[in-house]
């Protein structure tokens, strides 16, 4: 026995961390173990060749949500969230781009060299999908609705939700239902003609996603991303310092207010006594107390590695293991000894402190997914690479670079064979040389390159089916669906066991929300009982 | 209304497709004067059987009865106008390696051959029906109203919002989890959840896909599956079936029906306009430039081709012409009808057998029919595409000569926007791949052809009037069902030039032959009366 606390937090992800905080918040002794001796999960800023740093995970935030970044005072531990402008900038291969600028304006005159109807009609979607997201971010508040409902509480709550989207009116409540179901490529057919525009937005619907964007629902992606920011469409936002100084200020954030975090600590099981939560044990054999466990690991690792098979009925188990879990994102980190000098742009990098996009059109993302449905890597990717060392120079040697690409779609299954040096080399080697095409010096500026795999996020970050948003983000697997049905409100079969991470309400993507309401979870229910 | 004994007609039905028909049939059987106009020589739109080839009786278009709706055929009585339905029974997938599934109509004999490809598949198959089964008692009540408009306040629509609301709250919670995984989910994924034979899982997810333009791996696919077990809920007959005498037979019983009720029907009467006056439907001019009055106008038509070509636009709201232009409506599906001497013999399943009296389906795999749909996504047909093949003589011996055969092809996918667009030349190219893919499993077909129609989709807004040539009167995607369909806020039959009503497949629930949009629009003009 090594003491007893109010909760143990498994996984010092950022959820997890966020989760922490708030139960430390509320005056409960809190424990969070991490198993590798770093925290933040995937949200890691870590060296991959001597002398270059980069993030291992997303390179961007969904955007914490603001009521996070206020309540735990976020900006007191150091961070600091920078809007990056241009926020995008989609490379076509005939040397000319399109940059989205964080000011509305700005963004249309970009637009306008290319359409200048979708430049008009710019603000008008601008305005369309925060709305949209505003209705989304009302539901990711707290736990979803039940449906159907059972008590008076979960009757109440989907009325007032029924209410609330009747407060929509004739104008806004059918074209709501009416995108959320949608393919991104209708959605954004409707708006505009501009194939990279059209291409960059639906880029972001897709991104995390296994889909392509002229699958059905992926407009529902598109408005996640803003509900949980409450940004607009196609911003950026980073953190300071990459988003291991996310990870920082969270643990400091929860270390102020008493939370303990330890790392190289792996959970082995989780303790259940008669269908209540004891504690966890841990690989080396120790038992850590506790009514209250929350795991910030993914629905299925949680329930079907840290839990007793006995402690799920079969069809419970049945259902966990239906929740789909397919990575297809990786990421390659290249040490550079100069800056790419891409064609069209000055070679100065002034455009480039944002995203750096490939994702010329829908067609060219499709048929980047179309490769990965037959287990193949796309051999044209999509592509999103930032420069964080042109922000801060502490990431790289002096006078040299680092940059992260995100590649998708590199499925975690692959139809011959598995992730191993050689195809690892393979996808380093095929970013490079589409990167190339747009920016001639840069194959010859890769001093090194590492690369993280779908296979990788689930050996090292413990994802499940190397996906990093816990679960795919489809609508089947969001809201009361999320991560199973009956299950949504966090709390999972055993008594006083909460799940915190992304594989829980609202899901996937760096926005805390899911930490956050599960800790609202615990705490309402004292102590991890039922309630009364 | 003082002028009723002067006019000739209270409603005009322009389109003498099924779901015209029922429309007409209802209305008339209500007391109102009816007529339908049909531009073609013939009726049933694309319901419908003409002996293209002498002696042999194509179902041209549309080729099975799925879930038309048995309130219709017992209101109408169309038993006694000569409907006959006769069952198909089996659904027979030849595999790529040699092997085979058939789906027979006897429980037992389906799991006998299940189990055959997997004790486990065998197990899941009968808990997977009974889920079903239940599905489809969930939305049924969904499939047979007027969809409420969920922004009105007005009570009709608040009544119907509410009676939804009560339906789903007294559904079980797994039910009602069970109905949003298939409404929202892919067929593929659907049923991974619950098989592993493949060639199952594919035949089984093929019927999700008709009419989309979809593949098996795209979510929205899912719903689909329901329709094999909503006919059996209905007790009329089984999933699927044939009319005796062709899918024209249908619509022949209902617009028989329909005369004994009234009903004045005219072929080879294309409609060039739909009138209105201060924004109320007045009639309609006809193609030689005869004006025809009424008070009613019906339109059967897809919303494209009614609003945006038969209407005057300036007698719309921008709004819903919008919503109009938006309306997804493209076309994936091509016909190919034959005349054969002989029966296919099939490599796997070789000999005349029960097997080709029901439908056989060229659906080996997932990866094979989301190819097939990779290739219409770029705007070429399926070079290797998945095909639904009946033989309707087989059970009707009165639909070929003699010793000889029909067979029915419904091919997917064929985009309506072809690259470079559809010509004769690419309609046979289309036509050639067809039968070099089903040649691939019954290599006898090349010898026995004596007659070929090819049927592309763009043949089939030219012959029969579907807008891109699309089966469903607009795609059956989940944003453009119930009260979306075709367009917000007028979901419910009516359009904003009042006295303009829309029935076809355009509106809810949906393409098949059901009949159910032409009865409902009848109820929505009935509550009207005294609009």
């Amino acid at each position: 026995m090594s003491g007893a606390y109010d909760a143990v937090v498994i996984g010092a992800g950022h959820n997890g961390l966020v989760a922490a905080a708030y139960l430390a918040r509320a005056g409960r002794s809190v424990l969070v173990v991490e198993r590798r001796d770093v925290i933040g999960g995937a949200t890691a800023t870590e060296e991959f060749h001597p002398g270059f740093r980069a993030d291992v995970g997303p390179h961007r935030m969904h955007g914490l949500h603001p009521s996070v970044i206020g309540e735990l005072e976020l900006t007191t531990h150091g961070l600091l969230v920078r809007r990056p402008d241009p926020s995008i900038v989609a490379l076509l291969a005939n040397g000319s781009h399109l940059a989205l600028r964080t000011g509305v304006g700005a963004t249309q005159d970009e637009i306008a060299k290319f359409s200048h109807r979708d430049a008009a009609r710019w603000p008008e979607f601008v305005s369309r999908m925060a709305a949209f997201a505003d209705f989304l971010a009302g539901l990711y508040e707290q736990a979803p609705p039940v449906v159907p409902p059972g008590s008076r509480g979960e009757k109440l709550q989907l009325l007032k939700l029924a209410a609330r989207a009747r407060r929509q009116g004739k104008d806004q409540l059918p074209e709501l239902l009416r995108t959320i179901p949608m393919s991104a490529a209708e959605l954004l057919g409707d708006w505009f003609e501009s194939d990279v525009l059209q291409g960059t937005l639906a880029a972001r619907a897709v991104s995390g996603l296994s889909q392509g964007p002229m699958a059905a629902g992926t407009a529902f992606h598109l408005l996640h991303a803003l509900a949980a920011s409450g940004e607009r469409v196609g911003m950026t936002l980073v953190p300071e310092g990459g988003m291991g100084s996310l990870a920082k200020a969270l643990a400091r954030a929860a270390e102020a207010r008493g939370a303990e975090i330890r790392t190289s600590q792996a959970v082995d099981r989780i303790a259940i006594n008669d269908g209540a939560v004891e504690g966890v044990v841990l690989a080396d054999g120790s038992h850590i107390q506790s009514a209250t466990v929350l795991s910030n690991a993914d629905p299925r690792h949680t329930m079907l590695e840290l839990l007793e098979p006995d402690c799920l009925t079969p069809d419970f188990r049945h259902a966990v293991r239906n929740i789909r879990l397919r990575g297809v994102c990786a990421r390659v980190q290249l040490a550079i000894g100069e800056l790419p000098v891409f064609r069209g742009l000055s070679a100065d990098g002034s455009r480039l402190h944002g995203c750096i996009s490939i994702s010329p059109s829908v067609e060219y993302l499709e048929r980047a997914c179309d490769d990965a449905k037959y287990g193949c890597v796309s051999e044209a990717p999509y592509l999103e690479a930032v420069i964080p060392s042109l922000r801060d120079p502490s990431l790289a040697p002096p006078g040299r670079h680092v940059m992260s690409v995100f590649v998708q779609y590199a499925p975690y299954e692959l139809k011959d064979g598995s992730w191993d040096d050689r195809t690892r080399a393979t996808l380093a080697r095929n970013v490079v040389e589409t990167l190339s095409e747009y920016a001639p010096n840069l194959a010859t500026a890769v001093e090194a390159s590492s690369v993280v795999t779908p296979a990788d996020y689930e050996s090292v970050f413990g994802m499940s089916g190397g996906d990093p948003q816990h679960g795919e983000m489809t609508l089947d697997q969001a809201l009361f669906m999320r991560p199973v049905p009956g299950w949504a409100g966090y709390r999972l079969p055993p008594r006083g066991l909460y799940l915190c991470g992304a594989g829980a309400h609202p899901g996937g993507g760096v926005t805390g929300i899911p930490g956050r309401n599960a800790a609202r979870a615990v705490l309402q229910r004292p102590h991890g009982g039922d309630p009364a | 209304m003082p002028d009723r004994a002067a006019r000739r007609y209270d409603v005009i039905v322009v389109g003498g497709g099924h779901n015209g028909l029922v429309n007409a049939a209802y209305l008339a059987r209500a007391g109102r004067r009816v007529l339908v106009l049909e531009r073609r020589h013939v009726l049933g739109g694309a319901a419908v059987t003409e002996e293209v080839y002498p002696g042999f009786q194509y179902s041209v278009c549309s080729y099975v009865v799925s879930l038309l709706r048995p309130e219709i055929i017992r209101d109408l009585e169309l038993a006694s106008y000569g409907l006959e339905i006769l069952p198909l029974e089996s659904t027979f997938t030849p595999m790529a390696n040699g092997d085979y599934l058939v789906r027979w109509a006897d429980h037992d004999q389906t799991r006998r051959e299940l189990y055959r490809h997997s004790p486990r598949d065998a197990e899941a198959y009968d808990l997977f029906g009974r889920l079903m089964y239940k599905m489809a008692f969930a939305v049924k009540p969904i499939l047979q109203m007027v969809p409420p408009d969920p922004t009105s306040f007005s009570p009709r629509d608040l009544l119907g919002l509410s009676r939804l609301g009560k339906h789903f709250a007294g559904l079980e919670r797994e039910e009602f989890a069970a109905l949003y995984k298939l409404m929202t989910m892919s067929a593929a994924d659907y049923l991974d959840e619950w098989f592993e034979t493949e060639v199952l899982k594919s035949t089984m997810s093929a019927s999700g896909i008709i009419g989309t333009f979809l593949g098996p791996r795209s979510p929205g696919t899912a719903y689909v599956l329901l329709h094999h077990y909503m006919g059996e809920i209905d007790g009329a007959f089984r999933a699927w079936g044939f009319a005796r005498g062709g899918t024209g037979s249908v619509s022949m019983a209902i617009a028989r029906a329909a005369e004994s009720h009234g009903v004045e029907i005219r072929t080879e009467a294309p409609v060039e306009r739909i009138l209105a006056e201060g924004g109320r439907a007045t009639g309609v001019v006809l193609e030689n430039g005869d004006e025809i009055r009424a008070p009613v106008v019906v339109s059967a038509l897809d919303p494209k081709l009614t609003f945006l070509k038969l209407v005057d636009s300036a007698d719309l709201p921008e709004d819903f012409m919008s919503a109009l232009r938006r309306f997804k409506i493209r076309g994936s599906s091509g016909k190919v009808n034959l005349a054969l001497d002989g029966l296919p013999d099939f490599r796997s399943l070789p000999g005349v057998g029960p097997h080709l009296r029901g439908a056989m389906s060229i659906s080996p795999s997932i990866d094979y029919l989301e190819r097939a749909y990779d290739d219409a996504k770029y705007g070429e047909f399926s070079r290797q595409p998945y095909m639904d093949i009946v033989i309707p003589s087989m059970i009707d011996p009165a639909m070929a000569p003699p010793g000889k055969h029909v067979m029915s092809i419904f091919v997917q996918y064929a985009p309506y926007a072809l690259n470079g667009g559809w010509n004769d030349a690419r309609r046979e190219e289309f036509g050639d791949t067809v039968i070099d893919t089903l040649a691939e499993h019954a290599p006898n077909i090349r010898d026995i052809i004596l007659h070929r129609q090819v049927l592309t989709p763009a043949d089939m807004e030219t012959e029969f009037g579907l807008t891109e040539g699309n089966i469903f009167h607009g795609e059956l995607s989940l944003h453009q069902l119930f009260f979306l369909r075709p367009t917000p806020a007028w979901a419910d039959y009516r359009s904003p030039i009042r006295g303009l009503y829309q029935c076809g497949s355009g509106t809810h629930p949906g393409g098949g032959i059901t009949g159910a949009p032409g009865r409902l629009a009848a109820q929505a003009i009935l509550r009207d009366r005294n609009r």
